[in-house]
């Protein structure tokens, strides 16, 4: 396939317009090649801010709660367990699991699933337990417009003070040096323009006095991983008095 | 959250026109955002993009599948609001956004094509029957008007 023939698969695919079968193709080929998926993305990206010209439509009444039953339901593109395999020593689980989806469809209820899309969406409601330290983000004006709080795990929470003025095709993206005379480390994307927690993996225990800061970088994030773009806000963290 | 469900429903019933069609295409798409939650990677595009992608591709797939009432005669076509919701999601488009721009640069049949595809979810057969020009000639348009898009916004 050209280059020229994959981009416009590729943006037959975001618009609607390519086969069940050549989005399936499209969709097996982002699985297994990165650069693929990327450039796929990045129409996504290209034409999303036609899904912010729709109406926004109230959600009708039991809205949540008629979805709720509907996520305890098994799947139905599993595949079954084939009827006559099942030798004398097996419990038959199906008339148990329903009786356990009944109770679990009473005690679910919409907000699971509210909580789940509004996970998704970069809301988080779970904290950093007891902050190791705690920074507040100054922008060039000395404004504050962040609060950075991260635990010994160096999960962070980032809460914006002010609603950023994301330009077009660019993302926040939240940095910090866990060495002073190190390089910056990405803790992670603002992708949705707001506040969240951030986790990351194989970082030291964050430290008094470590540098935090936001930068604007292009949508999909850094590409030399490096803080590449303006600085929204930096600050040095501190120790919490407790 | 309740305000991106709005939202959701407002794209959905954009493309399937009616409210209660809409109201199922938003569950079912929550639904499988549940049971692939798991699969979501944040270095393939960012959260919301995947959930309007699984809800767009949710209302594709009511809108070309046999099973369903929907009116395709001719009469039955409601050309003004169609044409209506094409300009409006186009006027709606920030002046500051780059797509904007690019999409000026189109001329109108082209942009029109390329709207009713993303927006109302039309087939290439669609936008050519309602153009009432040959399918051939509609697709070779949008083609052109694709890589003039992807050169004005790369």
């Amino acid at each position: 396939m050209t280059e020229r023939s994959l981009d416009l698969l590729i943006d037959e695919v975001v618009l609607g317009l390519a086969s069940e079968a050549d989005t399936a193709r499209l969709e097996e080929l982002a699985a297994r090649d990165p650069e693929v998926a990327a450039r796929l993305a990045r129409a996504r990206d290209r034409f999303a801010p036609l899904d912010e010209t729709a109406e926004e439509h109230p959600l009708p009444d039991g809205f949540w709660e008629r979805l709720a039953p509907r996520l305890d339901l098994p799947d139905e593109t599993s595949p079954r367990p084939e009827p006559g395999t099942a030798g004398a020593e097996v419990i038959e689980l199906a008339p148990l699991r329903a009786r356990l989806n009944r109770w679990r469809s009473a005690a679910v209820t919409g907000i699971a699933a509210s909580l789940l899309l509004a996970g998704l969406l970069g809301w988080s409601l779970l904290s950093p337990s007891d902050p190791l330290v705690v920074a507040v983000l100054l922008d060039d004006r000395g404004e504050a417009i962040a609060l950075v709080e991260s635990g010994p795990d160096n999960t962070t929470r980032v809460t914006l003070l002010e609603r950023p003025d994301v330009p077009t095709g660019q993302v926040m993206q939240v940095w910090t040096k866990p060495e002073e005379d190190g390089p910056p480390v990405s803790l992670g994307l603002l992708s949705t323009g707001l506040s969240r927690v951030l986790s990351i993996e194989g970082l030291p225990e964050p430290h008094p006095a470590q540098l935090y800061e936001i930068t604007f970088e292009p949508a999909g994030g850094s590409p030399t991983n490096l803080p590449t773009g303006p600085i929204l806000g930096k600050g040095l963290a501190k120790a919490p008095v407790t | 959250m309740t305000a991106e469900g709005g939202r959701m429903l407002g794209v959905a019933r954009r493309m399937l026109g009616r409210i209660d069609l809409a109201e199922d295409a938003v569950q079912e798409a929550l639904v499988l955002v549940w049971r692939r939650a798991h699969q979501f990677d944040e270095s393939r595009g960012s959260a919301k993009g995947w959930l309007y992608t699984i809800l767009r591709n949710r209302c594709l797939t009511m809108l070309r599948s046999e099973d369903r009432e929907m009116p395709t005669e001719p009469q039955a076509i409601d050309r003004a609001s169609e044409g209506a919701l094409v300009d409006a999601a186009f006027d709606r488009l920030p002046t500051t956004a780059d797509l904007r721009g690019c999409l000026e640069g189109l001329d109108e049949a082209t942009r029109r094509a390329i709207l009713s595809s993303y927006v109302l979810g039309h087939s290439h057969g669609e936008i050519a029957g309602r153009l009432a020009t040959p399918l051939g000639t509609v697709k070779a348009r949008i083609r052109r008007g694709l890589l003039k898009l992807r050169e004005c916004l790369s």
